[in-house]
């Protein structure tokens, strides 16, 4: 029995992750070039009368801005990154298929870093294989009616649909 | 939720650049606040308490050609700093220390009285916190700005501050 096979991370996701991780990076270097001018600026300000006030001021911007920076850098730059690259892993190597029921479990787990998956088990008459499957793309799997999954190192990486 | 969880597990990352915000910029700000010696005026006042930022403030308003600050200092705090306090330019102490410090003021120098603790006025009395002694005013013994007349230019603008 063979059907339609459809790639959990397609061509499309994989440029439009690509160019997530760009646009962000973009944007929090700008984020950071602008708060470094800011600083600059107050500092060239500073006279006297106001020198606490502007170091404060600073302060709080170098501060503040970097929090934000390092957060975004960390948990959307970095989760997206992780995923690109687990995606890639997934394209890249070879993969065993296996034909049953699919099941997609709640029992969540993290895999790099701040990568959540969920189990997958497929019945076949053979017997269970429980794979992995990331939690982004857990719904995909779960509500495509999968009657067969390709896997590479454990995880899902493309199922067959009947066509 | 979540965004607190992913903010606790890099808690030593945002606390470290915090301390390095704090740390750099007041290591900058020490630069831009101050300037060599030959372009500011230091004015140490041996008082209790005085609102140096405030009469500094007063003092730049009317600045001789050349400087970019007057620094006005409590002597008491920065007595620790012995090297910035020998390069004082005008300093303000009560009688009972003048002999102690006497190595700081231009010699020979009776000084001027600033504060007269029977009347209890005095010059820039409104920025400084005398203690009931009199005060007198010198130029110090190693200040750059004896021979431009920019120490003395200063010692009367605090005579007459109020």
């Amino acid at each position: 029995m063979t059907g339609e096979i459809v790639e959990l991370y397609s061509d499309g996701e994989m440029s439009g992750m690509k160019k997530k991780i760009r646009v962000w990076t973009v944007a929090l270097c700008l984020l950071g070039a602008a708060a470094l001018g800011a600083c600059i600026a107050m500092a060239a300000m500073t006279g006297t009368g106001n020198a606490e006030r502007m170091e404060l001021y600073a302060v709080a911007t170098a501060t503040v801005s970097g929090w934000i920076v390092l957060y975004c850098a960390y948990f959307v730059v970095g989760t997206c990154r992780r995923e690109l690259l687990h995606a890639a892993m997934l394209r890249a190597e070879e993969r065993t298929r296996v034909e049953g029921i699919v099941t997609v479990t709640k029992a969540k787990l993290a895999i790099r870093k701040s990568i959540t998956a969920r189990r997958v088990e497929v019945r076949s008459p053979e017997g269970l294989t429980r794979m992995l499957v990331t939690e982004n793309r857990a719904a995909k799997l779960m509500n495509a009616g999968a009657v067969a999954v390709y896997s590479a190192h454990g995880y899902v990486a493309a199922y067959e649909v009947r066509s | 939720m979540r965004f607190f969880k992913n903010v606790f597990s890099k808690l030593h990352v945002f606390v470290l650049w915090a301390l390095m915000s704090v740390i750099f910029w007041g290591w900058i700000f020490t630069f831009v606040t101050d300037t060599t010696p030959d372009k500011k005026i230091s004015v140490y006042f041996y008082v209790p308490e005085i609102r140096d930022t405030e009469l500094a403030v007063e003092l730049e308003k009317d600045m001789p050609p050349g400087l970019k600050m007057i620094k006005v200092h409590n002597f008491q705090y920065v007595m620790f700093n012995m090297e910035s306090v020998e390069n004082g330019d005008v300093f303000v102490l009560p009688e009972s220390q003048i002999e102690e410090y006497r190595e700081l003021l231009t010699p020979g120098d009776a000084g001027t009285l600033i504060y007269d603790a029977e009347t209890r006025t005095g010059g820039a009395d409104s920025y400084a916190g005398y203690e009931d002694e009199d005060y007198y005013l010198f130029i110090g013994a190693n200040s750059v700005h004896r021979a431009d007349g920019a120490a003395e230019k200063i010692a009367g603008d605090i005579l007459k501050a109020d």
